[in-house]
């Protein structure tokens, strides 16, 4: 957390420097920001004289420290992890950040940034990931990837991943995995139209007509999944039956569900995120549509600790926390991404993190968050 | 013609009666100047005297009555026979002057009427007699009077009246009316009323006595001839006196006062007594027949149509044409769409001629009057104060406003008209508005950036999961469709002109033109099944030709490097290649060579049998695109101006499409197979219902450049059209199973988002599968999906 990654910009022709991120000291200063842009303004042009600057952070003038600037504005600091490629997915535990990429593997990560290792198997883009079970420097993970190896159980051992199992039965790209909360069954979903729940050996079938975009478990008896044909399906998977049917207008990209408040939010191929109720019947009630995002939103992630606090990443490159009580508008834009984002996370210990088309993977503290929780 | 006669009759009838009634006028006048008479049957007691008075009255009259005739008649003969009077002989007694002397002479016979009534007295006594008994009496009296006189002086009278219609003559001479010099050569001059001669006087005048006579008679100025009665007279010095009066037109009366105050008779004020108390005769009551028989006689010849009605001038004709004339209000009740005559605005008091002080104009009033247009002015004129009405001038706007009013009359609408409020908007048929047809892609989602030439075409797995992408870079990529990353990169040396995803969900094919050459792209990205089911398809063993040498078309399978890259076929052309286009089976493509010269210019290549034919033997003009029908064994090859439909089992063409425009661009059909749209570069696109003409069923002219590419969705009733003007238009079409039902085709979106480069917009279009989503690749080197 020492570490702010910050660009520069100016209107100024005379010193614009380069419009790339630098990382800076969170304990830096004006002066300090100052003297590290002179030396880039002295580094392109040898005839530069000294300059003091002033620096707007989001349109305040920073005085104090950066990291306290941050703070009091409410700013969530985050830390960067860098990929190879895209990173479609991200799951986090207590400890470690799974991470699937585009880059056919997928990446384990201490929350610090470091990383743990890489899981290499697939033969093409990772898709989803998940953990399945978690003792010490032992797990189980799973990833789902494009195309030709669908599910594929990891068993990770101290630092080095081994393959334990190819779970073979989807014929087309497995988009969304996840695994039940006792850690013994998981379900995939998938572009051949189907959606599978995985336990001891054993897959078992439902058909929800169209691809599956995203799949949860509700709780260890329910399945919920998110689909291409504009619905979202509450399965029982002891009898293998679909339970309810909530229909919206276009296509689901992601869904979350919260326990804390028992809602479901689904985040689809227009501007909105919805909130929706899983527990009606008629399944058409849309609770609440959250809309700042001008793209697609792709991700959809409540707190795990928050009843009410949610964040979304979209295709307009922005990550926004949102609080359910001010529809109107998001409680923060967190703008760190410069491209489409892909996946949002956030994990038990309040940590945000959000990965999407420009190979980084962001890591934001959100300091509300925790005062908040007994609200 | 009859009421004249009536009026006639009536005037005559009236005339008598006014005759009647002049006599009471009269009496009336004398009773009231005579201080103490009554007027007659007011008082029994007095009527002896009254009887009398009457009578006395009744002389008078007749003798007026009889002056006033002749006063009436012979008003122009007066000064003649004044001048024959003079000739007379003066010896002619007062009464021996006929009925018009003794008008003339009214003022003697004062006298001689007087003695009259006393003889009538003396003769009758206190006779009770009616009026016309008294006449007649009278008359007897007159005559006897004169018989007298005849004898006394023997004296005829000349024939002084020519037009004298009295019948009282002068009877002392009974010749009559005739010219006296017929007796010239007699001694007699005529025969009294016994028929005894009468005797001229024996004495002959020469005119030396006639001179010395004049000399010497003192009277003779005064001595007057009379030829009737061959004697002269002497006129008296009253009767000269009288002569001279009326020579100078005085009454003869010197007693009378002409200038006497009139009394009012008839006037408004209630008499106690009235003017004639004469109860009306029986006959005034009693219709008369002489008259009902004439009027019958009338009605008889009306009847039978001798007699016409005269005919009534008709003014209505040619003159004017009164428009308010009827004007009723039950015709206004009636029709209410009619409007009555504009009313004339009354007079106020501004237009007095001595208005009230509050309607005067004050200078500023006055001065704002002046600068304001006629048009706008609040009174059309100004008001004036006049102390007098006399002194009011004429009224100097007059003809002015009365046209104005005219015009007001001619020009005001006489009906209401109920006029038809076209709004034009109105005529424009009702079409669903955008809104309720969703749903309809309408936001650019997401851009597919990687290539570095224009993408001359892109193409959709049938699953909607991946993108393939043709660029004139010389590279064929792949792309995730949800996320745009490119999953591959294909080079294949040459610019892609076309590319097609095998429609057959089981297998995974991509076909690329290059140049002359068709080139069967194996993606792998699917399932093992799938890839291994398209390799079995492509690794099947060519058929043996008749003809190796001479087929245009060679089928090689690749090796090395085009063999990693995924390139599993190429079926090299003859000539460049433009297009190609997969069945929805999935084994036969067809491609095109656009060729003015050859009738080698569509290909159809069976994959399985790695087979290829021409089936066009003759040239019908430059291919530009073709198109497998989606469930029948048809096949659609638009040339330059139609589009031409074969049906492929029986070998011939079932229909011929005239677009309606210079030159197609690209064609799609309908997923239905009964709707064709066509692009064409002349920025029109035409909708072809294949069951209802030949003819477009709808132009749709929305771009303003050429259209590059069209495209039907397959599960939505959306299509779209891209054009070089950079823009997308998508719009709704449904097609109903209905024959009856025309396709409803609203435009829905334009799309923009791509940028113009070198003059090229939007080069291909494209819908997703399954979901309202359409891409659209440029020549901007983007590929972009909207949602």
């Amino acid at each position: 957390m020492s570490q702010l990654q910050a660009r520069f910009f100016t209107e100024d022709q005379r010193y614009v420097v380069d419009d790339v991120p630098f990382s800076i000291p969170a304990a830096s200063e004006v002066q300090d920001l100052s003297n590290v842009i002179n030396k880039l303004l002295e580094a392109k042009h040898a005839s530069h004289s000294r300059v003091e600057f002033d620096f707007l952070v989001k349109g305040q003038f920073l005085r104090t420290q950066l990291a306290p600037h941050m703070e009091t504005e409410g700013i969530s600091t985050f830390d960067t992890i860098m990929h190879d490629d895209w990173i479609s997915s991200v799951e986090a535990d207590s400890e470690w950040i799974l991470t699937g990429s585009y880059d056919k593997t997928a990446r384990i990560w201490s929350l610090e940034g470091k990383a743990v290792t890489t899981v290499a198997g697939h033969s093409d883009v990772v898709k989803d990931v998940a953990w399945v079970k978690r003792d010490g420097l032992t797990s189980l993970l799973l990833t789902a990837s494009l195309v030709t190896r669908p599910a594929v159980i990891a068993h990770l051992r101290r630092t080095a991943a081994v393959l334990i199992h190819c779970c073979r039965g989807h014929t087309g790209s497995v988009d969304a995995i996840s695994t039940d909360p006792t850690g013994s069954k998981f379900c995939s979903g998938s572009w051949d139209k189907m959606l599978k729940i995985w336990y001891h050996k054993m897959a078992l079938k439902l058909t929800p007509d169209g691809i599956v975009s995203s799949v949860l478990w509700c709780d260890s008896e329910e399945v919920c999944s998110a689909s291409w044909d504009h619905t979202i399906r509450l399965w029982d998977v002891e009898a293998g039956v679909m339970k309810t049917t909530l229909s919206g207008s276009k296509v689901f990209n992601c869904i979350s569900y919260s326990p804390l408040c028992r809602r479901l939010a689904s985040a689809s191929t227009d501007r909105h995120i919805r909130l929706w109720d899983p527990r009606t019947t008629d399944g058409t009630l849309v609770l609440l549509s959250l809309t700042s995002h001008t793209g697609w939103v792709t991700a959809v992630k409540w707190a795990p600790s928050h009843e009410h606090q949610l964040i979304s990443g979209s295709l307009d490159n922005l990550v926004k926390l949102w609080d359910t009580r001010s529809c109107k508008a998001p409680l923060y834009d967190l703008a760190a991404h410069e491209d489409k984002v892909f996946c949002v996370e956030w994990t038990d210990s309040g940590l945000m993190l959000s990965g999407g088309a420009d190979n980084k993977l962001y890591t934001y503290r959100y300091s509300g968050a925790r005062t908040d929780a007994g609200a | 013609m009859d009421s004249d006669h009536r009026l006639s009759d009536l005037n005559r009838r009236h005339g008598a009666e006014g005759g009647a009634r002049n006599k009471p006028f009269l009496d009336f006048r004398r009773v009231t100047s005579e201080p103490g008479g009554f007027p007659r049957g007011s008082m029994e007691a007095s009527r002896g005297n009254v009887q009398k008075a009457e009578q006395r009255a009744g002389m008078k009259k007749t003798e007026k009555t009889n002056k006033k005739r002749s006063k009436q008649d012979d008003e122009e003969e007066e000064e003649d026979q004044l001048f024959n009077l003079n000739n007379k002989s003066l010896e002619e007694d007062d009464e021996d002057l006929s009925d018009s002397e003794e008008s003339v002479y009214s003022g003697l016979q004062d006298s001689g009427s007087d003695s009259d009534e006393e003889e009538e007295e003396e003769a009758e006594g206190g006779s009770d007699d009616e009026d016309e008994q008294d006449q007649n009496e009278k008359s007897t009296v007159k005559k006897s009077k004169k018989e007298r006189a005849d004898e006394e002086k023997e004296v005829k009278k000349e024939d002084e009246y020519n037009h004298d219609t009295s019948d009282e003559e002068d009877i002392r001479n009974t010749v009559g009316n005739i010219p006296m010099e017929w007796y010239k050569d007699f001694p007699h001059v005529g025969y009294d009323l016994d028929g005894k001669k009468i005797f001229k006087p024996i004495r002959n005048k020469d005119e030396l006595d006639d001179f010395l006579e004049k000399m010497e008679n003192p009277d003779y100025w005064r001595t007057v001839h009379d030829k009737k009665t061959a004697s002269d007279i002497v006129l008296s010095d009253e009767q000269i006196e009288l002569v001279n009066r009326l020579q100078k037109g005085q009454f003869g009366d010197v007693n009378f006062n002409e200038y006497e105050p009139t009394v009012e008779f008839f006037s408004n004020d209630v008499m106690i007594h009235p003017v004639t108390n004469r109860p009306a005769d029986k006959r005034s009551f009693i219709p008369s027949l002489i008259e009902k028989e004439k009027v019958s006689k009338l009605v008889h010849a009306i009847k039978m149509g001798w007699i016409k009605p005269r005919r009534v001038q008709d003014d209505s004709r040619g003159r004017f044409y009164d428009l308010w004339a009827n004007e009723d209000s039950s015709i206004l009740a009636k029709h209410k769409m009619h409007l009555p005559a504009p009313k004339i605005r009354l007079p106020g008091h501004e237009e007095s001629y001595n208005p009230p002080p509050e309607f005067m104009f004050t200078d500023e009033e006055k001065a704002l009057w002046e600068q304001q247009d006629p048009s706008d002015r609040k009174l059309p004129f100004i008001p004036k104060k006049y102390p007098s009405l006399r002194q009011v001038p004429a009224f100097s706007r007059f003809i002015q406003e009365r046209f104005e009013r005219c015009l007001d009359l001619y020009l005001c609408p006489r009906q209401r008209k109920m006029r038809v409020n076209v709004n034009p908007e109105d005529l424009i048929p009702k079409l669903p508005k955008p809104k309720d047809l969703q749903p309809f892609p309408t936001t650019q989602a997401l851009v597919y950036r990687g290539h570095s030439g224009l993408v001359r075409s892109i193409s959709v797995s049938p699953s909607g999961q991946w993108l393939v992408s043709g660029s004139d870079d010389g590279s064929v990529r792949l792309w995730e469709v949800c996320s745009s990353r490119c999953l591959k990169t294909v080079s294949v040396g040459g610019a892609v002109k076309s590319v097609a995803w095998n429609p057959n969900p089981s297998l995974c094919l991509v076909a690329v033109t290059v140049d002359s050459a068709v080139l069967i792209l194996s993606p792998a990205l699917a399932d093992k099944q799938v890839i291994s089911s398209s390799e079995r398809l492509l690794s099947a063993q060519q058929e043996e030709g008749p003809s190796e040498g001479s087929q245009p078309v060679v089928w090689t399978e690749t090796e090395g490097e085009e063999l990693n890259q995924g390139i599993r076929l190429k079926i090299q052309h003859p000539k460049a290649v433009h297009q190609v286009t997969w069945h929805s089976k999935g084994d036969y493509l067809a491609s095109v060579m656009p060729d003015h010269s050859s009738h080698l210019q569509v290909f159809i290549h069976q994959l399985s049998r790695r087979r290829s034919q021409n089936p066009f033997r003759r040239n019908k003009g430059l291919v530009q695109a073709v198109s497998f029908h989606p469930i029948r064994p048809y096949f659609f090859v638009a040339t330059q101006r139609s589009v031409r439909i074969y049906n492929l089992v029986k070998q011939e063409m079932t229909k011929k499409l005239q677009a309606n425009s210079k030159w197609i661009s690209s064609i799609a059909v309908h997923s239905g197979g009964d709707h064709v749209i066509c692009g064409s570069y002349d920025c029109r696109l035409s909708w072809f219902d294949l069951d209802l003409s030949t003819k477009p069923y709808k132009m749709l002219r929305h771009h303003k450049k050429a259209v590059r590419s069209v495209a039907y969705h397959r599960g939505y009733p959306l299509f779209a059209s891209a054009s070089d003007d950079g823009s997308v238009i998508v719009c709704h079409g449904t097609v109903y199973n209905d024959l009856l039902q025309n396709p409803l085709i609203v435009p829905v979106k334009v799309l923009r988002g791509h940028a113009i480069t070198h003059d090229l917009g939007v080069l291909d279009v494209t819908f997703h599968p399954t979901q309202p989503w359409v891409f659209s690749s440029g020549a901007d080197a983007t590929i972009r999906l909207f949602t």
